[in-house]
């Protein structure tokens, strides 16, 4: 036999042995898996029907005991409480919350103290649900871990309505940089108008513009109308970006005064600024720029026509006149067409309704 | 003369034994890196529900772009499908590429579609508009009949008409489940700023059951043929794509199902109306783009969110698919040929590029040419018997050994064949499909290259049976 043949004998063995066993594998798996499925159904009723009764009971030491009959099962109570505690709030979760804390507790915060990151994310996720605002501690030191662990934390501290987590929700904003920065919209948005004194105080900070964007939209989202004045400041910033969320925001907060900002923002040198200061007016209904969005639906920008068009259907039966006189002149068919459009949609959603 | 035929033969035979150990080593790497990626996916995904996602604030409304050409059988419960997605804005733009059957009618008649003067912004050309339907029961659905351009000037009308910044490819014979969108969008959440492209598992229907657009039941195909392309699909995508895009170098986002941020696509001029194989064209033309302007980007593939669609069951039509893909898969590799090899692309152009050209343009010609040579050898009695045979077994369990990996990530990804059963048919087609339709595939393959070059650019039709429906 030549060595080349030999060599191919030796590797076909190892093959067919490698793959023989990689079939045994996926089917044992597969029959284990089957297996313990069933099983973790069945244990799923079980423990789903004690805690349901141990809710409905609403007696600590029945809950407690629930607590100790399943504390080796621990990975599918687990599943049972995530999917539970989802859904219940109020008095009946606190049962709940005993039992999380007779068994899952201690396993939380040890993973929240292990090396691998997965653990950790996963133990952060489970100890935010059911977590006492006294052990914040454990989740304030995952402050400085990676981003998506730290978001995880913060999400979970934005939970708390207490002065200090909201102190540390925007100092890990004003520290963060990079694509986690827009995460905080989500978790600020959450905290409603409780925040108002901080976006205060931050848009007086020197932020990135894109920072300081995202706080500006944060003020239209929330609404936070008090801080009409804090924005409109920036309608005049240097950066576009912040120009067209000082639009936007505009046209969610729906102050009668802000016409005028809007107006000069109309026509700013930037389409895309022109395109959402037009739309904000539209939503502000103010009879007096029914003349801006009518000039505005004869713009070059197809953004800036399309807004005006929908804006001007939002005036009412002034800006409706407005579109009928535009689609029926022939000088500017795009100008045309766009009122027609607008006119066709109404058509539309008026028969829907 | 004898000893001149012996040393050609003894190259070419070093030759192919090289291709083949290194396809398969890349193949290996891969599935490993699949594995990886899926575990780590899995991980990161425990408790998050994606129906979180809804309540943001931030999400971005996606345009869904669905093209279609002669799709009576199927297009009903597909837009159905598409309608019923979870999503919190989105609209469904279906692309009626001039359809000679009665798509349209069938489109108009049970969605109330009323013809609108819908106007537009013609950014990037594709074929005149006939005109464009809305409906006053779906708002969030648009119709647009337009003359026939193949799938390309579909997608670009789809990509003048839509509305939002990012949208999604789909085909109109597919089933989308309810929260794919939803998992979709998570790396332009995660990363808005980098994320331009990211394409879903595509998955078989045959065999599967469709009720109000959504499948209801998974199982294994009746048809040999549809059973060796499950195989192939778990190869493509659980092992090439997610290990591709592990590498940073993931090339295609199948046209059945991928998500792309709307300003670049437009930025590299839309689909390449001439591509036979557009999806992929779009995303070697976009990362070229990004390349040569220094734009880090990221294009994902993503395991979990899962697109179902019909496969030929005929050898005809398996046959015309494959040829067209891997014309396109010509046309693309030489359109973009400057990026092979050259540092100035990255990743793309110093692997990318280079695995796609040399194992999957390449690949079905060294594997005939292997064939002819073995033949050769054969009428030369230059053939070393032991060795043929032991090397065409050593072939056989690799190409085994690499479907078992790609049916193991199934099991560890998305894990949709319910039954024990299903696994084992999978199982025993993954060594079948070693004899007779792997050599057929190749020669497919092979045969495309002769019709690229001899100007026989056409897409042929699929014949469709329509979704398997319940009561």
């Amino acid at each position: 036999m030549s060595p080349s043949l030999i060599l191919v004998l030796y590797s076909l063995i190892f093959l067919l042995l490698f793959s023989a066993s990689l079939f045994v594998f996926i089917i044992s798996r597969r029959i284990l898996l089957d297996r313990k499925q069933a099983r973790s159904k069945r244990l799923y009723l079980r423990i789903e029907k004690d805690i349901l009764e141990s809710i409905s009971l609403l007696n600590p030491e029945f809950t407690i005991r629930v607590a100790q009959k399943y504390k080796p099962q621990a990975n599918v109570l687990t599943k049972v409480l995530l999917d539970y505690g989802n859904t219940i709030t109020g008095e009946v979760r606190d049962q709940l919350r005993i039992i999380f804390n007779h068994v899952m507790k201690d396993r939380c915060l040890k993973g929240l103290s292990s090396i691998r990151t997965i653990r950790r994310l996963q133990s952060a996720r489970l100890f935010i649900n059911f977590f006492d605002p006294r052990q914040s501690v454990f989740l304030l030191r995952l402050l400085d871990d990676k981003p998506i662990v730290k978001l995880t934390v913060i999400n979970a501290l934005s939970r708390l309505p207490s002065a200090e987590t909201f102190s540390y929700v925007f100092k890990a904003f004003e520290e963060d940089s990079g694509y986690t920065v827009r995460s905080y919209f989500n978790i600020m948005f959450s905290l409603g108008n409780r925040i108002e004194p901080l976006i205060k105080s931050y848009l007086r900070k020197p932020l990135s513009p894109e920072k300081l964007g995202l706080l500006i939209e944060l003020v239209g989202a929330i609404p936070l109308l008090s801080l009409y004045e804090d924005i409109v400041e920036f309608a005049s910033h240097p950066d576009k970006e912040i120009r067209i969320k000082v639009a936007r925001s505009l046209g969610k907060l729906l102050i009668p005064k802000s016409v005028q900002t809007l107006i000069v923002l109309s026509s700013d040198e930037a389409w895309e600024v022109k395109a959402q200061a037009v739309k904000s007016l539209g939503k502000l209904r103010n009879q007096d720029t029914l003349d801006i969005l009518g000039k505005s639906l004869f713009s070059p920008y197809w953004h800036v026509r399309y807004n005006a068009g929908y804006g001007l259907a939002e005036m009412g039966e002034a800006g409706l006149r407005r579109l009928k006189e535009v689609a029926a002149q022939d000088e500017d068919r795009y100008a045309r067409d766009m009122s027609v459009m607008v006119l066709n949609d109404l058509i539309y959603s008026e028969a829907a309704a | 003369m004898s000893s001149v035929l012996h040393l050609l033969f003894d190259i070419a035979s070093v030759l192919i034994l090289v291709f083949f150990f290194c396809i398969n080593a890349f193949y290996i790497l891969f599935c490993v890196l699949s594995l990886i990626g899926i575990f780590h996916y899995r991980n990161i995904t425990t408790f998050i529900s994606f129906k979180d996602v809804f309540r943001l604030p931030l999400v971005k409304p996606i345009s869904i772009i669905a093209p279609a050409y002669n799709e009576e059988k199927t297009i009903i419960e597909s837009v159905q499908s598409l309608l019923s997605l979870e999503y919190p804005l989105f609209e469904v733009i279906v692309v009626n590429d001039g359809s000679t059957d009665r798509t349209l009618e069938k489109l108009i008649r049970f969605f109330h579609l009323e013809k609108t003067r819908r106007v537009f912004r013609k950014i990037v050309e594709h074929k005149p508009v006939k005109g464009i339907y809305t409906s006053p029961f779906y708002p969030q659905l648009v119709v647009v009949d337009k003359v026939n351009g193949k799938k390309a000037d579909a997608n670009n009308a789809g990509l003048n008409i839509a509305r939002y910044p990012l949208f999604c490819d789909v085909d109109s014979d597919s089933i989308l489940e309810k929260d794919a969108l939803l998992k979709m969008v998570r790396p332009f959440l995660e990363n808005p700023e980098k994320t331009v492209a990211a394409g879903g598992i595509i998955r078989l229907s045959n065999g599967c059951v469709v009720r109000s657009g959504q499948v209801v039941s998974v199982g294994m195909p009746h048809s040999s043929l549809a059973r060796f392309q499950v195989i192939e699909y778990f190869r493509a995508f659980l092992g090439g794509r997610t290990g591709m895009s592990m590498l940073k170098s993931l090339m295609i986002i199948s046209g059945a199902f991928g998500v792309f941020r709307k300003d670049i696509a437009l930025q590299c001029g839309g689909y390449r109306t001439d591509s036979l194989g557009e999806d992929m064209d779009l995303v070697v033309r976009m990362r070229k783009h990004l390349h040569e302007r220094k734009i880090p980007f990221d294009i994902r593939f993503i395991p979990d969110p899962i697109c179902w669609t019909e496969v030929p069951e005929t050898l005809v039509s398996l046959a015309r698919q494959r040829k067209r893909w891997h014309k396109g898969l010509i046309d693309i590799l030489l359109h973009n040929i400057s990026m092979l090899f050259n540092p100035r692309y990255g990743i793309t152009g110093l692997l990318a590029m280079p695995f796609y050209f040399i194992f999957e343009l390449l690949g079905p010609l060294i594997e005939v040419a292997g064939y002819v040579i073995f033949a050769l050898c054969l009428i030369f009695r230059q053939l070393n018997s032991q060795f043929a045979i032991l090397f065409f077994l050593v072939a056989v369990i690799m190409g085994t050994i690499l479907s078992l990996l790609s049916i193991l990530l199934e099991e560890y990804s998305t894990h949709r064949y319910p039954r024990l059963q299903d696994i084992l048919i999978i199982c025993l087609y993954s060594l079948l499909e070693n004899f007779v339709f792997r050599q057929w595939l190749a020669l497919v393959r092979a045969k495309a290259f002769w019709d690229y070059f001899k100007g026989k650019r056409e897409w042929g039709v699929m014949e469709k049976k329509g979704f398997a429906t319940a009561r």
